[in-house]
């Protein structure tokens, strides 16, 4: 079963996203409500996938993105991005960030992105 | 590439520099001591340039050419501002239109070109006779987007998003990131920066360096996700293709944030007609869901309807223009009549940003312009007549626009002489017009007679007036519209004329009345008020008819005897409408009022001749046909 790490400073969010993913099979081995807790997080669980907010209090998710990546290049980060912040995932694509999915969720163009990710 | 095909775009495009360039040399004409005009004319001349360089009218780009190193020559201070350098860039900027206009149709360079251009030389002192072969180069490399997807190294990669594609910028970045994974990415169009910036799904292509076969190349971008179709070519004629498409969208700007299509207007036209038609359909509907109580129907008809009247909001509003597009080119007009007739003008435009339907404004360009000819010609007096009579030397012009409720007013006024009453009174006699015992006429009948179709007091025929459309084609040309033209004039004060037109052509709200066995419609944008008949409303006065309303007495018009339709009808069953147009007013009695419907105006094209009672006419709802009563003809 595929592991995901899910970083979101809101439980709504991560609570959702959680669902959907552990419908498709998805075992949510964490959860992170901060840029560096996803960081540190990410380091010690390995998780397959990860998905991540942009703004996050305490490091943002583009930070992450870029921090997880110097450590580990072949990490599949999938940003969690709200209208209008188109600026903001192409920098995280840029950071190293493999795709994205536009909130308000739905769940089929989520799982869309997902398999685009890990395949 | 096949320019021949993209004329037409090439030509709107290029109206629009055209129309800067004459604005900004009418700006510069006014204070030459201001540069800015310079470098709005330099940059349009250069973008003129390019763009013809890239249809293959190497004749045009040549002459624009010549007048940028002209322009630069202004621009850099070398070259001084005078009044005969103004008259050159008038003439170039004519030359460069019917360039233009000649070199889209194929009939070879204007005459008029060499000429131009041994004045450009002339008057630069030799100075801006650089030379003309690195244009196109120069053009390619000046261009803000690279035009290189033609040619070069790679395979041509086009792809089209899918419409429901979420932060479409992003992934089309997403995409070309994608490519660079499998070679190196030599071109993008539009520019990536413009691409991952774009809010809606778009097509664009780029030409990718790759060893990668071509399935690879595919599945790589469609994995990218959001993909509707890709498609990796190295043929030339593909090329072409996504050039234009790439030309076509440089030929759309995007100001403030929006993107733009060009739509042909005859698709705007149909797609207008089957609203109409639909509008129609809908008062048919809502009549027989009437007639059938049933409250689920009710309500689905009420929503249909609902998104009916937002469809057809929808459509109207795409179809509005700012009167700019129009009234850009009349300052270069009102300049050259001026010089030709000796006058000293100063014209101004106000109410530019005010909004038309698109083809009402294109209709009444040329109204508009014998207007200002004639304000020209016949009402601004030359400046030694004006002295004299102890008025400013230069005459003061206004074309505006503005709003009043649902119409647009146009209007055009000058400080000129004025209409001659007795002169017009003259003239009335002669042709009849008048009886012999009016001796003076008012505003109404004076425009009644100037406007009367063969009529004119010009003594000499000019080359500005006496030909083209006269005052009487522009009131029957307004009227077709559906408007009403009103006039105001002050002997040695000056004239104005007011074009009084509805925002938009073909649908309108109109009050159906009936008399005997016919329907009428009333556009309500005339009618004031209704009433229904009492021996208080209606009295006589002086034997005649008349309608009490409160404390006016107004004028009351029977449509039965308007109409000549046999029979009586019942005055106590009878309905009274109020009918306004400006500051005169009437009542017409019908036999009844019968409904208020949406309506598409069908126009005539026999207005002149014997149909003065109606500007048009209609189906209604139950698929009946009814005649549009003209109000002004009433009043």
């Amino acid at each position: 079963m595929p592991t995901v790490l899910i970083c979101d400073d809101a439980i709504f969010m991560r609570t959702m996203v959680g669902d959907i993913l552990q419908q498709a099979g998805f075992e949510v081995v964490g959860e992170a409500e901060t840029g560096a807790q996803a960081v540190e997080k990410y380091k010690q669980l390995k998780p397959d996938l990860v998905t991540m907010d942009i703004v996050m209090p305490d490091m943002g998710g583009i930070d992450a993105v870029r921090e997880i990546t110097k450590f580990d290049p072949g990490a599949k980060v999938l940003m969690c991005s709200a209208m209008g912040q188109q600026a903001l995932v192409v920098e995280a694509i840029q950071a190293g960030a493999k795709d994205f999915v536009v909130k308000p969720f739905q769940p089929s163009r989520v799982l869309e992105a997902v398999q685009r990710v890990l395949g | 590439m096949d320019p021949q095909r993209y004329a037409d775009l090439f030509r709107s495009e290029s109206g629009e520099q055209l129309s800067e360039i004459n604005r900004a040399l009418l700006d510069l004409e006014a204070a030459p001591a201001d540069l800015g005009p310079v470098h709005v004319l330099f940059r349009a001349v250069h973008t003129l340039k390019g763009m013809s360089a890239t249809m293959g009218y190497a004749g045009v780009a040549a002459f624009a050419h010549e007048l940028e190193s002209l322009l630069d020559r202004v621009r850099g201070g070398e070259q001084g501002i005078s009044a005969e350098l103004m008259d050159v860039l008038f003439a170039a900027a004519d030359v460069l239109e019917s360039g233009i206009e000649r070199a889209v149709n194929k009939q070879g360079d204007p005459p008029e070109l060499s000429t131009v251009l041994e004045q450009m030389r002339h008057v630069a002192g030799g100075g801006a006779t650089a030379e003309f072969h690195a244009v196109t180069g120069e053009y390619s490399a000046a261009a803000p987007r690279p035009v290189s997807l033609d040619e070069g190294p790679g395979v041509l990669v086009r792809v089209r998003q899918r419409a429901d594609t979420m932060l479409p910028g992003v992934r089309a970045f997403l995409v070309v990131q994608k490519a660079r994974t499998l070679g190196e990415v030599v071109a993008v169009s539009p520019p990536i920066e413009e691409l991952q910036g774009a809010e809606r799904p778009q097509a664009f292509a780029f030409r990718l360096v790759t060893t990668r076969p071509t399935a690879e190349i595919e599945a790589a971008i469609v994995a990218a996700g959001d993909i509707e179709h890709v498609e990796v070519s190295s043929g030339p004629g593909r090329h072409r293709a996504v050039r234009m498409a790439a030309a076509e969208d440089e030929a759309a700007p995007a100001p403030r944030g929006a993107r733009h299509v060009r739509i042909e207007l005859a698709r705007l036209d149909t797609l207008m007609n089957l609203i109409g038609e639909l509008v129609i359909t809908r008062g048919r509907l809502l009549q027989l869901t009437a007639a059938r109580s049933d409250a689920a129907l009710d309500e689905a008809m009420t929503q249909a309807s609902r998104l009916i009247g937002d469809l057809q909001a929808e459509v109207m509003a795409s179809r509005m223009v700012p009167v700019w597009q129009v009234f850009d080119r009349f300052p270069r007009l009102v300049r050259d009549a001026a010089r030709q007739l000796h006058k000293e003008i100063e014209f101004s435009v106000e109410g530019k940003e005010i909004e038309l339907d698109r083809s009402l404004l294109d209709e009444i360009g040329e109204p508009v312009v014998h207007l200002l000819r004639n304000a020209v010609d016949h009402g601004i007096e030359a400046p030694e007549v004006r002295v004299a009579q102890g008025k400013p030397r230069t005459g003061r012009l206004l074309l505006s626009a503005s709003r009043e409720r649902s119409a647009v007013l146009v209007r055009v006024a000058d400080d000129g002489r004025g209409i001659d009453r007795q002169r017009v009174l003259a003239r009335a006699h002669e042709l009849g017009m008048v009886g012999p015992e009016v001796t003076r006429l008012d505003a109404e009948q004076l425009f009644r007679v100037i406007a009367s179709p063969g009529f004119s007091t010009a003594a000499a025929v000019s080359n500005l007036s006496g030909r083209g459309v006269g005052i009487d084609a522009v009131q029957a040309r307004v009227r077709q519209l559906g408007g009403v033209v009103e006039l105001e004039t002050v002997p040695g004060e000056g004239t104005s004329i007011t074009l009084r037109l509805p925002q938009t052509l073909a649908i309108v709200r109109a009050v159906l009345a009936r008399v005997g066995g016919e329907q009428y419609a009333l556009p309500i944008q005339h009618v004031r008020e209704t009433l229904e008949w009492s021996t208080e409303a209606v009295q006589k006065v002086q034997g005649r008819e008349v309608l009490v309303l409160r404390d006016e007495v107004l004028p009351l018009v029977r449509l039965r005897e308007v109409m000549r339709t046999p029979g009586r009808g019942r005055d106590e069953k009878a309905d009274i409408v109020v009918l306004e147009r400006g500051d005169r007013r009437a009542g017409l009695l019908v036999d009844e009022l019968t409904d208020q419907q949406d309506i598409v105006v069908k126009q005539f094209d026999a207005v002149r001749d014997g149909l003065a009672l109606f500007s048009g006419a209609t189906i209604l709802a139950d698929g009946r046909p009814a005649l549009i009563v003209d109000v002004a003809s009433l009043l």
